[in-house]
């Protein structure tokens, strides 16, 4: 009988793993903008989970767990290519071309190129906040730097992305200020 | 206590609601009376909207058949490549770059929605908006309602022509609800201009009639065919741009 729920306990955490397979893509994507990288990232992140499912303790910690081999395993890749910094300048063509139409708007370029262009530690820490909505404690875990690092870097990310977006957006605002009623 | 008296880490840690009640609130009524505190705010949750959009995108399939399989061994290949992309994104990088300094200055956001749909302007030609409503708390509401006045007056003002897609779902659908909501009147103009529609979750319709036993009924006008997970995307890939009450 055990054996029996040992099996249903594993399915159901592979089922939830793989549930959460397009939120950790778009988090590895928004950390090296390179499509097939984050699929590989993903893939190893859930590899690994499944792997060590036994050591998560805590059913309502499996996303800050999960995230944190993701992050593990962006780390890895940097620290085994040494690509720290020249990885982050990388642009996704291949992306352009799976989804055209979205690719084309210009709030997602902006954007991401805004993103892309902060440093690494900066990047990690906006989108996990941003995008993935983790709580500074969560990111503080995940990331394992203390809590006041998540906030500064959270700090320097946002002033630079709000510099970074409104001079990409001036032409628009410009434009948009005179027509407006006030 | 005025804009000054809080730094942009403390704006930071509110806008993510990680200060206690009492500081929340502080910071809250603070806003209330003070143009410049709110513009800080909006900007802020600007920039944490903008970036959870622009990677809400939909996911390539994976090359993997499982996800019990191994992860195949494709990583240094793509950091070779690396180097030779480098060159390719600095390049488009400059090319799209349009870099004006003074534009910080020239920022005077409402409120974020304001702020958010100045910033991503897809097309001035034709405008397409989403607003998207989750909540039935009235304060989002009613800042959403306001939003929509305030983008249809601007955009008739100017003749440029624009289509407002007001989609709500969970609780947001609460506002479309005679006899619940008491924006009906409100609402019922809205519905009335050609150029605005609104929606309601098919999902959140649902789970409403099974949480309270009741049929849920809605504005005559209100469109009810398809879930907000159908009406968001297939918009987003049209370059509508996206705002969040």
């Amino acid at each position: 009988m055990k054996v029996v729920k040992n099996l249903v306990a594993a399915f159901s955490l592979k089922s939830e793993f793989a549930a959460r397979r397009d939120k950790l893509y778009r988090i590895a994507y928004s950390w090296c903008h390179e499509p097939a990288l984050a699929d590989d990232l993903v893939q190893e992140t859930i590899y690994k989970a499944i792997k060590n499912a036994s050591r998560l303790r805590d059913i309502n910690t499996m996303d800050s767990w999960l995230y944190r081999i993701l992050y593990n395993c962006w780390q890895d890749f940097l620290r085994v290519k040494g690509r720290n910094i020249e990885f982050i300048e990388m642009h996704d063509e291949d992306q352009a071309g799976q989804s055209e139409n979205y690719q084309q708007s210009q709030i997602v370029k902006r954007v991401r190129a805004s993103v892309e262009q902060l440093p690494l530690p900066l990047r990690e820490v906006v989108t996990l906040a941003d995008f993935a909505g983790f709580t500074y404690a969560e990111i503080a875990e995940i990331t394992e730097v203390p809590i006041g690092t998540v906030m500064s870097r959270l700090f320097r990310a946002r002033q630079n992305l709000k510099q970074q977006l409104l001079e990409f957006g001036s032409d628009e605002l410009s434009e948009f200020k005179l027509r407006r009623v006030k | 206590m005025t804009s000054r008296d809080f730094t942009d880490e403390k704006l930071n840690m509110f806008i993510d609601a990680q200060l206690d009640s009492d500081e929340m609130n502080e910071i809250r009524q603070a806003s209330l009376d003070d143009r410049d505190l709110r513009e800080r705010i909006c900007q802020l949750k600007a920039v944490r909207e903008l970036v959870g959009y622009a990677y809400s995108t939909e996911v390539p399939p994976s090359k993997y058949e499982n996800i019990n399989q191994k992860k195949s061994s494709t990583l240094f290949a793509k950091a070779l490549a690396a180097s030779v992309t480098l060159v390719v994104g600095v390049f488009l990088g400059w090319e799209t770059y349009h870099y004006s300094p003074q534009a910080v200055d020239e920022i005077s956001a409402e409120n974020t929605f304001q702020y958010v749909a100045n910033h991503v302007a897809v097309d001035h030609s034709n405008r397409k908006i989403i607003l998207h409503i989750d909540s039935g708390d009235l304060q989002v509401v009613n800042a959403a309602l306001n939003e929509a006045d305030h983008l249809l007056a601007t955009y008739k003002k100017a003749n440029v022509p624009m289509k407002l897609d007001v989609i709500t779902n969970r609780n947001g659908i609460n506002m479309l609800r005679p006899g619940v909501s008491p924006y009906v009147e409100r609402i019922k103009k809205l519905i009335d201009d050609d150029d605005v529609s609104f929606f309601a979750c098919e999902r959140s319709i649902a789970k409403a009639h099974k949480r309270e036993g009741v049929e849920i009924k809605l504005l005559p006008g209100v469109i009810t065919d398809k879930s907000a997970k159908e009406l968001i995307p297939e918009r987003l890939e049209k370059g509508w741009v996206y705002i969040k009450a």
